[in-house]
């Protein structure tokens, strides 16, 4: 209780300084603001977090209207700072007696408990990031009440009557809330992923070891007990993350910067944005349609030409075509018009009957400014020289005939019909001589290209960047080729009706894109670290810099605690694996219940830190310091376990009163050591001013912490 | 047997022509053969033994192997080809003798056998000049010595059981100088050890010492022999390559000093630097480049006005830079003054000998990289500004200490921003001649940001000859393995292109073109057998998960079944264990990746599918009527085997090259079992 006292005291004090941006708070407080105004957005973290940041944030009476701009700018009056940093600040407090619960779980001591959340208050890494708007707090929180929870489960499995607790309120209780907790710290962050599995194993090998090795029970029984926990640890979190994800898209329904995204069909289903103007275009595409095409998969495009043709010789002194340039441009322009035209007719307004253009049909593509047709011919592609070069069709006289027709092939028909609906359908065009798929090839043309992407014809056909929809899309009313620039210039539509698309649809789209869709990554940050650097704390991250003095805020560990930790996690291996091979010979060193308390230890501690460690080593992107934190987690409560474990040998080793004082004497040295320590570097966790560049290089313990020193 | 030779060796001279990485390896060869040195990401006993079967054979290393399809016209080629099949044929006995030894079962040895013999992408991979067949040789081996040598445990510290166990440490420390993913079958076989100590361990009736013993023999003839060996090979590889050649720029001055016929070999330069030396400054990374200037400047359009800094990576005398001290001229060659060295933490000024500019950053965005400050030449004839003036900090120096040519690795830092010379590696636009960009990094850490000099002309010191830097085997030997390594990390896909996923290996999903042009050969494996394998791999889990529920339960089974069960979960077991080891790393790699990576793994769940199957076709009759056992027996293995030979009839024709049939209607088009198969 008074740790838990300390810890809010500790996790509060000033948490509206400072009143600026700090580090990740530039994302987080901006999605909550985006949250706010009901404004999609896309991050490829799962939404959780920044739900309950938003969700504090409009209690605190925030509108949204600030704009996060960049680290350092200050907050007006319109931000509660106080009230969403209160989120991770009271889920960071609330750590401190989580931990004490769980070790207490593990059968240790009221005092070794104690101590572990004594680690967990005195660490400057996890005070720091529980004192802004970040997710680790939040996903620590949820992650150790699951952790906690499964605990209880097993302790009511291993109890001795264990049949008599089965299905008790209980012992679904324990069940389920692990499994909620656990889902929800996988949808702050997908890391939490390996709290989840964590509580997976430790679940499943009870019901291994614990139902099925128990010959007492029937088969049935047993076959009863695998579907509550199949029940439990796989349906409730699946409804758990879909249902999170229901509150995030339900939310968001307004359009918003990170619109281009997502799909063309998903944009359009956004309040403003895409919908104002695809609303009340005609679905079906026919012959005379005017039509912008979207390169549907990975990096948004749009079919593009321009007055300018491909030049005559390359830089590696091949030869061009010199007709006119086919681009896929990012950006909106009048040059991503193109018509559709039937090969046979020459007329080119809309009337009734509508000709509807269908799956397997012969078309060709007229550009809506330049009037030229869409044309590939056997030429190498400018950047891919292995692929066919698309253009739209210049006759130079030099016997080279347009190969202007395209055939109509829609992917998804099964859904859309054989029908081409704008937005919907996904079309591939492919070429009629060649057999070529018209694709977009992820090169970038050279400066007369103007470094817009590359067009090509590809003879791999069956691979997602040959997929095209239609995005806006009319009607052409003019046969006139002036009228139909103008037009092209100047129409604007009327919206009629809105687009809808399901939940499970828009559902399954943002997964897609947040779990495969690579979120270009931060190359040459200054601040990085690789695990191996967490395990020595070689490196902390630069959080906030006062603009008037050398006052700033730096993640760094106690580096007193994070080295007793690793220490202490060497010590345990070691201590691990002597014993192992003791009783390999037959020799027990402690007393079994000794034993059984090391081994659980191992088994809930060490898996867990292993399982939340190891992954780093085979992530290709960018690590920070903060990644560490929940595998931090772990290892201090093994080091508060050891400790507790070396008293016991101590006591069992030397009979005499006088060294188990000694130990507690070191003990208690020990943390004073950490108390000093954890003060000395308060000033870099709150961000406590003003300071001077020597009181700043005083603190520099080693030479790899780059703190900033702007000022004198 | 027979088959494995007829198969290997049919048409082995067709096509006539360089095919796929042949290009690569032929090339290397031809560098061992003449002597010259080189540089490849892998270690070099492959391209040894390449060489060497081109050498037996007569080959002279003059075929140039420039691109896949040039012709081999009369070059002696077939050496190196059939040294590679024999590598390659070799691997149906060995797995046929190490599932004989797992399981002492002729027809899961036979079938394993046979489903190595019949796969198409082993056959094609172990055909032509590759480092494949003789790493997949290697890798069979050391699983084959270990099992042989587990089978030896009865009578520990006898003749054999020395052999078999040193053998397996020669075959590991192959693997791995072959290329290394060699490493892990190392760490396989050290599971293996660790599970056989255990065992020891656990056997309470002999001493303590006794498992000690162990221990000492295998840390022996499995760490300390491997390890000698593969320095020895890197020893040899070091020695045979003595010419300068096109690997020198990948390495440090202070190697190529050792390189006959590189420029260093025979320079000499005084080995301190001081004030007013006359320097050129190479980028410390791979392949760095000199520090460069010329007489133009940086267009208008990205704050422009002042004279370009590159790095150029050929010799020219606009390399060449003054060094000062930031607040005095230096003293005249032909003064008496004592020489003023250049120090750790010195703040000295670099003038560019040709145009008189100085090396000079300001806070203006650099050219490329728009998050560095850009670095200019400024001033006039030697007088600039405070920009000028860079804090000189070599790695790991102390106070006072001089800097000396090509030993010393440092930093430069500039005075008033406190970034560092960095050679980005990105190539300016043609303004800038292509050559690379160098900024100032405000992130010190950057590894591109250290340099040595590499030229120093003073005539007031002694010259040194740069054979006096040269560095020793074991320096060289380190050096080595830091360049192979980060040439590994750097093979990047690069941006668009199509690459291969470790996920879609075990499906075949996509193969390898190996040849193209008249006579197609592609490295495809037989679907038949990899889908095979994926069946069977489920099967065990599902075998061995049930077994594992049947024993919790207490459920009693007969003896045979037992024995069956264990016979084929234990060697399975292991199989399973090498297939992940040499499958899911891959997972983690961020280097470009090919198909033909999963071919070690293939090797494991190969031989598994032929134990499973064994077991599948012992265990199945049992559960039927007795008078039906030997006909379902005999008609599973005969239904098996069908398949298997049917399968390779039918796709035979990729391996040995099928000839381009225009129109689509070809005899091969009912083989596209799979749209993205591209043959």
């Amino acid at each position: 209780m008074l740790l838990f006292g300390v810890a809010l005291a500790t996790r509060f004090y000033a948490l509206d300084q400072p009143n600026s941006i700090v580090f990740d708070e530039l994302h987080y407080g901006r999605y909550a603001g985006l949250y706010q105004k009901q404004t999609f957005f896309f991050d490829s973290h799962p939404p959780l977090g920044k739900q309950l940041l938003a969700l504090a944030g409009y209690l605190g009476g925030f509108q949204g209207d600030f704009k996060f701009d960049k680290i350092g700018s200050s907050y007006n009056a319109s931000v509660p700072v106080f009230a969403m940093r209160s989120v991770p600040a009271l889920t960071g407090s609330l750590l401190i007696p989580l931990v004490y619960m769980i070790m207490l779980q593990l059968n240790y001591s009221q005092w070794t408990a104690a101590l572990a959340g004594f680690l967990f208050l005195f660490d400057n890494a996890l005070l720091t990031q529980s004192h802004y708007m970040l997710m680790e707090p939040i996903l620590l929180f949820f992650a150790m009440s699951g952790v906690l929870c499964v605990l209880k489960f097993r302790a009511l499995e291993r109890s001795g009557n264990a049949q008599a607790h089965s299905y008790s309120l209980r012992w679904w209780g324990w069940l389920l809330s692990g499994a909620i907790f656990l889902t929800c710290a996988l949808c702050v962050k997908y890391v939490g992923v390996y709290s989840y599995l964590l509580g997976l194993a430790l679940v499943g090998h009870d019901f291994w070891e614990k139902v099925l090795g128990n010959l007492s029970l029937s088969k049935k029984q047993v076959f009863g007990h695998a579907c509550a926990r199949f029940f439990a640890f796989f349906m409730v979190p699946l409804m758990v993350y879909v249902g999170v994800f229901y509150i995030h898209l339900s939310t968001l329904v307004n359009a918003g910067p990170h619109d281009s995204a997502m799909s063309s069909a998903f944009q359009a289903s956004l309040e403003g944005g895409l919908s104002s103007i695809v609303r009340g275009q005609p679905l079906e595409v026919v012959h005379g349609s005017q039509v912008t095409l979207r390169h549907a998969h990975g990096s948004p495009c749009w079919l593009h030409s321009h007055a300018a043709n491909y030049p005559v010789k390359y830089a590696d002194k091949r030869g061009s075509s010199h007709q006119q340039q086919v681009t896929c441009y990012v950006a909106k322009d009048i040059n991503n018009w193109w018509i559709i035209k039937r090969p046979n007719r020459t007329d080119l307004a809309v009337a009734a009957p509508l000709d509807r253009i269908s799956h397997g049909e012969e078309v060709q593509l007229v550009h809506g400014i330049t009037g030229r047709n869409l044309n590939s011919h056997n030429v190498a592609a400018p950047a891919s020289p292995t692929k066919q070069e698309v253009s739209c069709y210049v006759d130079h006289n030099v016997s080279m005939p347009a190969q202007d027709v395209w055939r109509v092939e829609i992917t998804n028909r099964e859904e859309i019909g054989d029908v081409w609906h704008a937005l919907e359908s996904m079309v591939r065009l492919i070429h009629v001589n060649t057999s070529v798929a018209l694709a977009f090839s992820g090169r970038l043309l050279p400066e007369w290209g103007h470094n817009q992407h590359e067009i090509v014809g590809d003879v791999m056909v069956n691979q997602p960047n040959t997929i095209f929809n239609v995005e806006e899309h009319r009607y052409t009313r003019n046969e006139d080729e002036k009228d139909r620039q103008l037009e092209l210039m100047t129409t604007d539509f009327i919206p009629l009706e809105p687009v809808v698309m399901g939940f499970w649809e828009k559902f399954f789209e943002l997964q897609i894109r947040m779990l495969f869709i690579s979120n270009e990554n931060v190359q040459n940050h200054m601040y990085t670290s690789s695990p191996w650097e967490w395990l020595v704390l070689t490196r902390g991250i630069a959080y906030w810099v006062s603009p008037e003095s050398n006052a700033q805020i730096h993640l760094l560990g106690n580096i007193f605690v994070w080295y007793s930790a690793t220490v202490a996690l060497g010590v345990y291996c070691s201590l691990l694996i002597f014993y192992l091979l003791r009783q390999r010979r037959q020799c027990y060193d402690i007393h079994e219940e000794a034993w059984n308390q090391f081994r659980t230890t191992g088994e809930v501690l060490l898996v867990g830190y292993v399982f939340h460690f190891l992954p780093y080593f085979f992530v290709d992107h960018t690590l920070f310091l903060h990644h560490y934190l929940p595998a931090l987690a772990f290892k201090l409560l093994l080091n508060a376990a050891l400790v507790e474990h070396l008293y016991y040998l101590t006591r069992l080793v030397f009979a005499k009163q006088f060294f188990n004082w000694m130990c507690i004497l070191i003990v208690l040295t020990w943390m004073s050591g950490i108390l000093m320590v954890f003060n000395k570097f308060l000033p870099l966790s709150y961000g406590l001013g003003p300071m001077n560049a020597s009181q700043i290089l005083d603190l520099k313990l080693r030479e790899t912490w780059d703190f900033i020193v702007h000022k004198p | 047997m027979i088959a494995t030779v007829a198969t290997r060796f049919y048409k082995l001279d067709q096509p006539d022509h360089v095919c796929w990485d042949e290009a690569h390896f032929g090339k290397y060869a031809n560098f061992y053969i003449n002597r010259t040195f080189f540089f490849d990401v892998h270690p070099p006993l492959g391209k040894m033994l390449i060489g060497l079967f081109g050498y037996l054979d007569g080959y002279n290393g003059s075929f140039h192997f420039d691109k896949p399809g040039d012709k081999f016209e009369d070059h002696q080629y077939m050496g190196m080809r059939i040294g590679c099949a024999v590598m390659g044929a070799l691997l149906v006995p060995l797995s046929f003798l190490t599932v004989w030894e797992m399981t002492f079962s002729l027809p899961a040895s036979t079938l394993s056998g046979l489903l190595i013999l019949l796969d198409h992408g082993m056959l094609t991979l172990n055909r032509f000049i590759l480092l494949d067949p003789p790493m997949l040789f290697f890798i069979s081996a050391s699983v084959y010595t270990m099992v042989k040598f587990h089978n030896q445990r009865h009578r520990p510290f006898s003749l054999p059981w020395w052999l078999w166990l040193s053998s397996i440490g020669v075959m590991l420390s192959c693997s791995v100088a072959v290329k290394f993913v060699g490493i892990f079958v190392v760490i396989f076989v050290g599971f293996r050890t660790i599970a056989d100590l255990w065992e020891i361990l656990g056997d309470i009736s002999r001493p303590v010492t006794y498992t000690v013993k162990h221990f000492m023999a295998r840390a022996l003839c499995l760490i300390v022999i491997p390890t000698l060996l593969y320095m020895g090979i890197f020893y040899v590889h070091l020695a045979v390559l003595n010419n300068s050649g096109p690997g020198d720029g990948f390495y440090s001055s202070a190697f190529q000093v050792g390189l006959k016929g590189n420029y260093l070999h025979d320079g000499s330069t005084p080995r301190e630097v001081a004030y007013g030396a006359i320097l050129t400054l190479k980028n410390s990374v791979t392949s760095g480049a000199y520090l460069h200037s010329h007489d133009h400047l940086y267009p208008e359009e990205i704050g422009g006005g002042q004279q370009q800094i590159t790095t150029y990576a050929h010799k020219d005398e606009n390399n060449q830079w003054h060094i000062k001290r930031h607040n005095k001229m230096p003293p005249s060659w032909n003064s008496t003054k004592p020489v003023d060295f250049v120090r750790h933490g010195d703040l000295l000024r670099l003038e560019h000998f040709v145009t008189g500019r100085n090396l000079h950053a300001h806070r203006v965005l650099a050219p490329i990289t728009i998050k560095q400050f850009q670095v200019t030449g400024y001033g006039l004839d030697g007088v600039g500004d405070t920009n000028d003036i860079w804090r000189v900090e070599i790695e790991d120096g102390e106070q006072n200490q001089v800097l000396e040519t090509m030993v010393h690795r440092f930093r430069l830092i500039h005075y008033n921003l406190g970034c560092a010379l960095t050679c980005t590696k990105k190539k300016l636009p043609t303004w800038g001649f292509e050559q690379d960009e160098v900024t100032c990094n405000p992130n010190k850490r950057d590894p591109n940001a250290i340099w040595n000099i590499e030229e120093n002309i003073f005539p007031r010191l002694p010259n040194v000859s740069f054979r006096s830097y040269e560095k020793n085997f074991f320096q060289r030997f380190i050096e080595s393995h830091v360049v192979l390594i980060n040439g590994n990390s750097a093979l990047k896909p690069k941006e668009g292109e199509a690459t291969s996923k470790p996920w879609m290996w075990p499906i075949n999903l996509r193969g390898q073109f190996f040849s193209g042009g008249k006579l197609q050969v592609y490295l495809l494996g037989n679907p038949i057998i990899w889908w095979g394998n994926l069946v069977f791999m489920v099967f065990y889990i599902i075998l061995w998960v049930s077994v594992g529920v049947r024993e919790k339960r207490g459920v009693v089974m007969t003896p045979r079944e037992i024995m069956l069960q264990n016979r084929a979960l234990s060697a399975c077991g292991w199989l399973w264990l090498g297939w992940l080891l040499h499958y899911l790393p891959f997972w983690g790699m961020t280097r470009v990746l090919y198909f033909h990576h999963y071919f070690p793994a293939l090797l494991f769940s190969s031989m598994m599918t032929g134990i499973l199957l064994d077991y599948a076709m012992e265990s199945i009759p049992l559960s039927l009527p007795q008078k039906m056992f030997n006909s379902t027996y005999i008609s599973i293995l005969s239904g098996a085997l069908v398949i298997l030979f049917y399968s390779f009839y039918l796709f035979s024709p990729l391996v040995y090259g099928l000839v381009r049939y225009a129109d689509s209607n070809s005899t091969m088009h009912h083989l596209h079992w799979l749209s993205t198969w591209e043959f």
